[in-house]
């Protein structure tokens, strides 16, 4: 009988490190393309927004509009690419390309491999935040302090729209579902989850839902790491991303489970 | 564990899917060292079997059905099994955005082979594959055959003592082919055990010890290739091609010749040669193959199915 005492295969972090490690491998091939848009992205969007909408809103909670946006801008930066890589990336590996089906030949478990593309998806997440606080901040939006401890929100945001995507792609029967997911609930997100205006503006009656999006509590936590304003209730939205990280990338993982060991 | 233990044993196992019995009570076993083929047409359950194997797919909980390979048990230890073994699924699934080499030096951190180590082992295996030259080629600019091999050399990265091969060969040319016998062969050899399925008849003859014919789930035979055609079939046959000749063919046969009739052609058994010959005399070439009969004879007397019918 084999002695199970013996570790006669990699470790658990070995094998989550080796998905994580072919993540980053083909992300890094095409350096340029893949990682020039992180930078890119804010300045259009300031530029956009700085000269044209910026001079007819001055102000916004107490910040003038280009800091306000800026200090929201990394969070769905964040979203955007987990929810990518998650979804659209996930779904091809699944479906077309099977890479799944041949990284799973090797010793790792289909948790490990979706473990792995969660964490993957969270460094994205933190990649993304970054470069887009660091554009800002050589724009003076933000203090230069801002890319301390705001970039980890980034990695929080991107692990929790990375279960929320891998969720919803274990529902998907074809790729072009995905739009009802960007058009019908990302998108809407950006715009109600106090990234663009404060939370404040929004009905009273609505405002209970914002509390439901995710994102809101992404953002609530991010603007007040860069404007270094803690508050108690951010630990409130802490454990919010926690749980519903926990929760939804339980079922997720088990969803599809279903579908890779058959 | 010595080579000649068993590696794999399988035991009562089943595998429904919606109602439909995938793999129906299946019971085999593999010894060290050598090499063992599931044969059979399209469908008859021989890669659900082959998952059940490694993990990719669970069996039916049934108390008295068990798998052990090496000692494990897949329902729970897949990683112990994966760590062991080298498995070549039937889809090519290399991983299209990254080049060759690199397909393997990733696959080969999922071993946690030390890196110094590695970049020998992969040039070795590029070598024995004969892909040598093919070291930065994408992907997509491989043929088949090449993907294949590269597959092969991916699964054999961490020296496995089993290596599972689902259809090694199916729509390679020949040359290939022959390479890819000719490696298992030479890893046999070395005293790794083999587990392959396949729907080549000829390819259970060239490289396996044992054989297990399969049909809709079920086993129909197993054993030795050479035996299996020895004990269980005349040692020629007679094809008949044309309706024509076969009406011909079959008013001359003679008393205890059996005979199978299709739709357009008819074959005829005999142990004797000079019986089937005197057949044939009265064909035109071209109208007739006389020939030693094979697995594929065996399968089409114990289904009374083509091995290669469409499913």
């Amino acid at each position: 009988m084999p002695d199970n005492s013996s570790r006669v295969y990699p470790s658990l972090f070995t094998r989550i490190y080796s998905v994580w490690f072919r993540h980053y491998r083909v992300y890094t091939r095409n350096i340029i393309s893949n990682g020039l848009p992180p930078f890119l992205e804010p300045l259009i969007f300031l530029a956009g927004i700085g000269l044209g909408m910026g001079k007819y809103i001055s102000e916004m909670d107490g910040l003038p509009y280009l800091e306000f946006l800026a200090t929201g801008l990394p969070i769905t930066a964040a979203m955007f690419t987990a929810a990518f890589e998650c979804s659209f990336g996930t779904f091809i590996r699944l479906e077309f390309d099977k890479v799944y089906d041949g990284m799973l030949a090797a010793p790792i478990t289909v948790r490990n491999l979706l473990v792995g593309e969660i964490l993957w998806a969270g460094s994205k997440g933190l990649f993304f935040s970054s470069a887009v606080i660091l554009v800002v901040m050589l724009f003076g939006l933000v203090p230069p302090t801002a890319l301390l401890l705001a970039p980890f929100v980034g990695f929080l945001t991107g692990v929790m729209f990375a279960s929320l995507s891998l969720f919803i792609t274990s529902f998907v029967g074809s790729i072009n579902h995905f739009n009802f997911y960007f058009t019908g609930f990302l998108s809407p997100m950006f715009f109600f989850s106090g990234v663009v205006f404060p939370l404040a503006n929004l009905p009273a009656a609505i405002r209970p839902a914002a509390e439901l999006f995710p994102l809101t509590h992404s953002v609530r936590i991010m603007r007040s790491l860069i404007l270094a304003k803690p508050a108690p209730v951010l630990l409130l939205d802490l454990v919010f991303i926690v749980l519903f990280t926990v929760v939804v990338g339980f079922f997720a993982i088990r969803r599809l489970s279903r579908k890779l060991i058959v | 564990m010595t080579n000649t233990d068993i590696v794999i044993t399988v035991k009562n196992v089943t595998k429904t899917y919606g109602g439909t019995k995938a793999v129906d009570d299946l019971g085999f076993s593999v010894q060290g060292a050598t090499c063992y083929g599931l044969l059979g047409p399209n469908g008859a359950g021989k890669t659900t079997m082959m998952k059940m194997i490694y993990g990719k797919s669970q069996r039916d909980v049934d108390r008295e059905s068990a798998i052990s390979v090496f000692g494990y048990d897949p329902r729970g230890d897949e990683l112990a099994i994966k760590y062991l073994s080298g498995v070549v699924p039937q889809d090519d699934n290399l991983d299209e955005e990254l080049n060759v080499e690199q397909n393997l030096r990733i696959f080969s951190r999922f071993y946690d082979i030390p890196r110094r180590e590695n970049k020998k082992r992969i040039e070795e295996l590029l070598g024995f594959m004969e892909l040598s030259e093919k070291h930065r080629s994408k992907i997509k600019a491989l043929s088949g055959g090449m993907k294949r091999r590269l597959v092969i050399a991916r699964a054999l990265l961490n020296r496995p003592k089993l290596l599972i091969l689902d259809e090694p060969t199916t729509g390679l040319d020949p040359q290939v082919r022959h390479l890819i016998w000719d490696r298992i062969r030479s890893l046999k050899k070395q005293g790794m055990t083999i587990l392959l399925t396949t729907h080549y008849m000829e390819e259970a003859f060239q490289i396996c010890d044992n054989v297990m014919i399969m049909d809709k789930g079920k086993r129909i035979i197993e054993g030795h290739p050479h035996a299996l055609v020895r004990d269980n079939i005349e040692a020629y046959v007679l094809d008949v091609i044309g309706n024509d000749a076969a009406e011909k063919a079959l008013r001359k046969v003679p008393e205890g010749m059996r005979q199978d009739r299709t739709a357009d052609n008819a074959r005829l058994y005999d142990n004797d040669v000079n019986r089937l010959r005197s057949v044939a005399e009265i064909l035109k070439p071209g109208e007739f193959v006389l020939r030693q009969s094979n697995l594929e004879d065996v399968f089409l007397k114990t289904t009374g199915r083509q091995l290669h019918a469409r499913q």
